[in-house]
This record gives structure tokens, sequence and C-alpha cells, in this order.
């Protein structure tokens, strides 16, 4: 029995990325056909089970196993293709699994009736399929090749709703934004292969590379950092980092569970996850560049989150806020704690964007088709909390678990890494400490937004219904619930550490070490924790005094409000500085390709043309001239002789008698 | 005596007018007819220049032979032109043009 239950965990894996690529194929062929979306909830419940069961608890704290196969060969150099499974990439995969379980059983519920279901189930295994084989790559270009191709999924599910403009704009944006930090990858994957002749995971930071020393490899030291960079570039756009974090809001025009699954959860954090691949490429500096960027997109996404009025986009700042949070964690070394936050971050973020979606789908439902009302406005609503019962306790968890709130997950990873950083700066010294304080002031941001956020849709009077019976409005359906429900219950603080105030008891942290630590600082792990409860609680009341019992201090379109809003006009400078410089320089290089390239061209042809026409009047009207007329006048005189030919005796002998004449005349004038 | 030109000439005569009708007439008992006057036209001239013979009356001679053989060929053209005109159903020569290439 047990024989029969070891599977080798690389078949387990490569099954359990396959399952979803099954069901993709299948959905593919069969189109309308299938609208059930039964396949690919299967093919996830597989998938997980597989990789929670043969991959991750074989895999974890135990030896990585590899095996590849050689894939294609330049010159002497074979690339392989291969999984690697240790523990970050286990974890990353079985995380993936986890949480697209839950938002493959809300989409049946929530999806359902969309006349274009039958794409959603396809566009959504894809997706599952790519990120899952990501997670598990064992060579950066196939890693390239996953990352792009999860990319193009998540082109595919933002402009789910084609017929939309705005969610074309979206995943037009999406796509390109996103073209730039692969850029960035790819010139790092370039340069790593031109310095270390080997895109091999293992063969590039295992136990016998110069990197896993921290060996600074003196000729190619330079360039190596500019790699890390180049990776650095890919990780930005991919998890939204501040200057190329304008996709995501963006990117909420897809459907609720696919912004749940991929722009909240997943996807996003790929970044951060190819961040901790590649970490020992980075160098001081660089991790100082990235920490900065990290602290700026944190501080950036949480001072526009203040102010969005649309749930989906408070949401999506609230995750490029904790990206930021994220890199920094990677950017001050602790990337252990940056995959912890990623974990937790994974489940609430969800749970945050399944309960808005329940919300968003109610609202569909009870407004009218007639009056035309954004569902997703939060203006629209308040509350809700005694329609929707069961969606006010998840979000509220989900809130407290963001806000970073004792007995949640968010506490123990969002401590983790705000400790982290002060022991890091504290090391520094001097400026280094900005880097934390903005980090505690963006936690306080975080709880004033998300409880802002809360009151708003939950408390209050209903804005668009006066009458308080109305039944038209009611809770979620099972379906939907009890997804959320087990992600409600993922955000809690048991189920990473049986402790319910000390991050480093949590077994994911003890699952990933770190070859350098800091100094220890313990009065920071009392002390941090009371700042950022007090903090957060006073974000909080401010929210229940502002928003509840509406002592809103400010006017409604005052400019502060507005700039926020506008997320610093961040949007118009893209579009005024680079997009139309772009669109400006291709119409110039339009311009010199129709009238100098093309033009020189059609000269050249035209000149050609001409040429051969009087060369062919010359062929036409005297060689063939010639020809013919030599040939017309010897028809002609065949003609002509051809009559004497005629057949009538008499004339034969007239003739005769004519050259008989001609002969006596002769004869006679000689 | 009638000196030998006025023979010639009138032997001339006749040649030509046999010699048009040969070329011209569009009946072929017509062109047999010219043919004999071409023929005759010929026996004038050796009964003619037969004068200058007076030992031998070769001239006469030769002029006999002439016409029975004469009289022979008009037998065969006859029957020539008997047989064309079973075969052609003509005896217009212009339209019997079996000759032409």
């Amino acid at each position: 029995m047990t024989n029969l239950l070891h599977i080798s965990p690389i078949y387990a894996s490569l099954a359990v990325l396959l399952f979803p690529l099954a069901a993709f194929l299948y959905q593919a062929l069969r189109g309308k056909q299938d609208q059930s979306g039964i396949v690919g909830l299967l093919a996830i419940l597989l998938s997980t089970a597989a990789s929670a069961f043969f991959v991750f608890f074989p895999i974890w704290q135990q030896a990585p196993v590899e095996a590849s196969v050689s894939w294609f060969t330049v010159g002497k150099h074979t690339f392989s293709a291969g999984i690697l499974l240790n523990n970050l990439t286990v974890l990353m995969q079985l995380l993936v699994c986890i949480i697209a379980l839950p938002v493959h059983i809300y989409s049946r519920v929530y999806m359902k009736g969309d006349p274009g279901i039958h794409r959603y189930w396809m566009y959504l295994s894809l997706f599952c399929f790519a990120m899952l084989a990501l997670c598990v790559a064992n060579n950066l270009l196939l890693m390239y090749v996953f990352w792009e191709l999860v990319g193009f999924a998540s082109y595919l599910l933002i402009g789910f709703w084609f017929t939309k403009d705005a969610a074309v704009q979206a995943n037009k944006k999406a796509f390109i934004v996103n073209r730039i930090g692969d850029i960035g990858f790819l010139i790092g994957i370039a340069l790593v292969y031109a310095h270390m002749g080997t895109l091999n995971l293992s063969e590039l930071f295992g136990k016998q590379s110069p990197l896993f020393e921290q060996i600074p490899l003196w000729h190619t030291e330079r360039w190596m950092s500019y790699a890390g960079l180049a990776f650095f570039v890919g990780a930005m756009a991919k998890s939204a980092q501040f200057p190329l974090h304008v996709w995501l809001p963006d990117a909420m025009e897809g459907p609720t569970s696919v912004s749940s699954l991929i722009h909240a959860a997943t996807m996003v954090a790929a970044g951060v996850f190819l961040l901790a691949t590649v970490f020992p490429l980075f160098n001081e500096s660089i991790l100082l560049v990235i920490a900065i960027i990290g602290t700026i997109t944190a501080l950036t996404a949480s001072y526009f989150a203040l102010a969005q009025q649309d749930i989906k986009k408070v949401l999506a700042f609230s995750t490029i806020s904790q990206l930021g949070f994220m890199v920094v964690a990677v950017g001050i070394g602790a990337w252990n704690a940056a995959i912890f936050h990623l974990v937790t971050h994974a489940f609430f973020k969800c749970l945050l964007f399944l309960c808005a979606g329940a919300i968003i789908h109610e609202m569909a439902h009870a407004i009218p088709a007639a009056a035309k009302v954004d569902p997703q406005d939060m203006r629209n609503m308040g509350g809700l909390r005694r329609f929707m019962p069961y969606t006010f306790i998840l979000m509220v968890i989900a809130s407290l678990a963001l806000a970073g709130f004792p007995l949640t997950s968010g506490f123990l990873s969002k401590d983790s890494i705000i400790i982290a950083a002060f022991e890091w700066a504290v090391e520094r010294g001097g400026a280094y400490l900005i880097i934390p304080v903005v980090l505690v002031v963006v936690s306080f941001l975080t709880a004033f937004y998300i409880g802002r956020m809360i009151f708003k849709v939950f408390f209050g009077k209903p804005k668009l219904w006066s009458d308080e019976k109305v039944t038209v409005f009611h809770e979620a359906p099972k379906g939907m619930l009890i997804p959320m429900a087990f992600l409600g219950l993922c955000s809690l603080f048991f189920v990473f550490s049986f402790n319910p105030i000390s991050h480093q008891n949590a077994a994911l942290m003890q699952g990933l070490t770190l070859l350098t630590g800091f100094q220890p600082i313990d009065s920071l792990h009392m002390f941090i924790p009371i700042v950022l409860i007090t903090g957060s609680a006073i974000g909080w009341w401010l929210g229940y005094r502002w928003y509840v019992q509406g002592k809103y201090p400010f006017q409604e379109n005052n400019a502060w409000v507005q700039h926020v809003q506008k997320q610093a006009y961040i949007n118009e400078f893209y579009q005024l500085i680079i997009v139309r410089s772009t669109l400006y320089l291709s119409r110039g290089l339009y311009w010199f390709d129709h009238y100098i390239v093309d033009g020189l061209t059609n000269g050249a042809a035209s000149v050609t043309r001409a040429i051969g026409r009087i060369s062919a009047w010359i062929d036409r009207n005297l060689v063939d001239g010639l020809v013919n007329l030599v040939a017309q006048t010897s028809y002609y005189a065949g003609h002509l002789l051809r009559w004497v030919q005629n057949g009538r005796l008499q004339n034969y002998m007239g003739f005769a008698f004519t050259m008989v004449l001609f002969g006596i005349l002769y004869l006679v004038l000689r | 005596m009638i000196p030998i030109t006025h023979f010639l000439v009138v032997s001339a005569c006749i040649f030509c007018i046999g010699l048009y009708a040969v070329i011209s007439k569009r009946n072929a008992i017509m062109i047999l007819v010219g043919i004999e006057l071409m023929i005759n036209a010929a026996i004038l001239n050796l009964v003619a220049f037969g004068r200058y013979d007076k030992a031998d009356y070769g001239g006469q001679v030769f002029a006999l032979f002439a016409i029975v053989l004469a009289a022979a060929a008009v037998a065969v053209g006859l029957s020539i032109i008997l047989m064309t005109y079973r075969k052609y159903k003509t005896i217009n020569p212009d339209q019997i043009t079996d000759l032409r290439d």
C-alpha cells in the first residue's frame, strides 16, 4: 500500500501542471459545447491533491530534487528543460493550487450565464498551467517562457469582456507595460548566460556555484549586478512596482474572480518569486535600489488607495502596496519574510477580492438594468452588513489580516517584514531608518483605507434603497460562500504558526532559511507590534468617525482628494510624455518610411518601368518590325505567285505563248 | 504569180486566230477548232514552201500526211472531250481546274 502511494515527486509535479493543460486543451477543443467548467475544476482539484500529497509533503524540509531532459542544442551548449523541486518552488506551486481551487469553485457561480464562459474556463486553465509551470521550472529560459505565457493569459483574462472599450484598453496597457519588464528579464537571462554559461537554476545558485558562497566574481561582478538589475526590472513590471504599477489598477476591468486569482494572489507574486529565486545575484547596491523602489511603491499605492471610489481599485492599490512590502523584504535581504508575506497575502487578498466580487454580483443583480449605476462604486453601497452577514464577517477577517491585526496571518508576516527592516536599518543606521519608518506609516494608511472600505460598504444606510426591508438584496450563494469561508480560515494565524504573535515559529519561515541573518533586536519584537496595532486601531477609529458617523472633514471636490483619486496623475503623465511621444516618433518614422524609404524604392521602380517601356517599344516596333517585314514580303510574294498555279489550261498555255513570244522578241532584238 | 509573202501572212493570220481561239474560248470544241486552224496554218505554210521543191513534191506530201494526222488528232481530241464531259459534266476548261496545286 505504501508503495502504491509512493509516486516520484517529479512526476507528481509534472502531473500537477499537466492537469490544467489538459483541461485547457479539452476546453479549447469543445468550445461552446462545454460551459460548465467542470473539467477545469476537476483538473485543479487533482492538481491540488497531487501538489499537496505527492509534491509538497515529500519535498518540504528535504533535499531538493531535480530532473531534466535536454531541450535543444545551440552550438555546443545544450539547454535542458526540467523541474526543480525545493522548499521555495513546492511552496509556490502548492500556493497557486490552493488559491486557484476556491477561485474555480467560486467562478462556477460568479460567472454563471456569461455568454463567453467557455473562453473563461479555457483561459483560467491556461493561466493555471503557466503559473504552476513557472513555479517549478529549473531553467531561467523555461521560466521566461512561462512568464510570458502567464502574462498572455492575464492579457486574455483582463480583456475577457472585450466588447467593453475600457477592458480592451486595460489589457493592452497591461500587456505593453509587462513587455518593458519582459525585456528586463530577457536582458538578465542574456547577461547571466554570457557570464555563467548556464541558465540552470541549480547550477547557477546551487552549492557548487560561486554565487552560493557570495564570492565576488571579480571579472564579471559589474555585469552580474547589471543582470540583477535587469531581473529586478522584470519583477517590477510583473509585480507592479512603482513606475510600472499603472497596469494593475486598470487590470480590474477583468472578471473579479480573475482579479482575485491573478492580479492579487498569484501572478503578481511571480515577480517576488523571481526575486527570491535569483536572490544571490543581487549585491548591496542593487538590494538597496530594490528596497527603495519597494518602499516608494508601498507608500504611493497606499496613498492612492485612500480616495478611490471603486471597491476593486482600492483592493488593487492595496495589492500594489503589499507587493511593495514584499519587495522591500527582498531588498533588505529577508526574502524568506517576502515569501511568507506572499503566502499569507495570497489568502487574504484573494478573499478580499472574492468578497468584493460577491458584493458586486449582488449589487449588479439588485440594481435595475435601466438605472445606470456603477455596481462597483462604493458611494452606491452602504449598510450591506444586514443583507450579507457572512460576506461581512469574512471581509472583516480579510481586512483585519491586511491591516495586520493580531490573530491574523497578516500580522505575522507584516511584522516579520517590518521588524526585519528595522533590524536591517539599525545595523546600518542613519538615513536607512527612513525605510522602516515609511513602512510603519504605510501600515497605518493601509489600516485606514481598508477600514474606510469596510465602513463605506457595510455600515451606514443603503444609498440606493430607501426602504430598509428590500428583498432584492440577499446573501451570496453557497457556491461562493464556501470557497470564501475556506480562504477566511486560511487568513487566521493558526494555519501558519501556533503562536499568534511570533512569526519566527511559523513553519514557513523555518523552511526558508537565510544565509545571512541580522542581529536580532529583541526589544523590537515587543515594541513594533504595539506601535502597529495602535496605529491601525487609530486608523480604523478615524475611518469609523469619518464614514459611519458622518464627520467627514473634507469637501467633496477637495483638490487633495482629487489628486489622490486620480493617482497623482501618473497615468496622464505617461499618456502625455511616453505614449504621445512614442506616437509622434512612430508617425515620424512612418513618414520617413513612407516618403524616403518607400519613395526611393518607388522612384527606382518607376525609372525601371520607364526604361522597360522604352525597350518594349523598341522590341515591338524595330526588332519585331524587321522580322515581320521580311515575313510579310515573302508571304505576299508567295501569294502573288500562287495565283499562277490556278489549274486552268488556257492560262498555262497563255503563259507558255507569252514566254515563247518573249523568247522570239529576245532573238529578234538581240 | 502570188508571192510567197501573201501565203505567209494569211498563214500567220490563221495561226493567230487559232491561237486566240485556243486561249480564250470557253468551249473545248471551239479550242479543238482553234487547234485545227493552227494545223491548217502550218499545212498552208508547207504547201506554200512546197512550191520551191518541184522535183519531189515533198511539201505536198507532208501536207497530205499532216491532214491525215490532224484528222486522227481531232478524233482523239473529240474522244477526250467526250470523256471529260462524262467526268465533269462540263466542257468549259475554266471550270476544270484539277491541275491546280
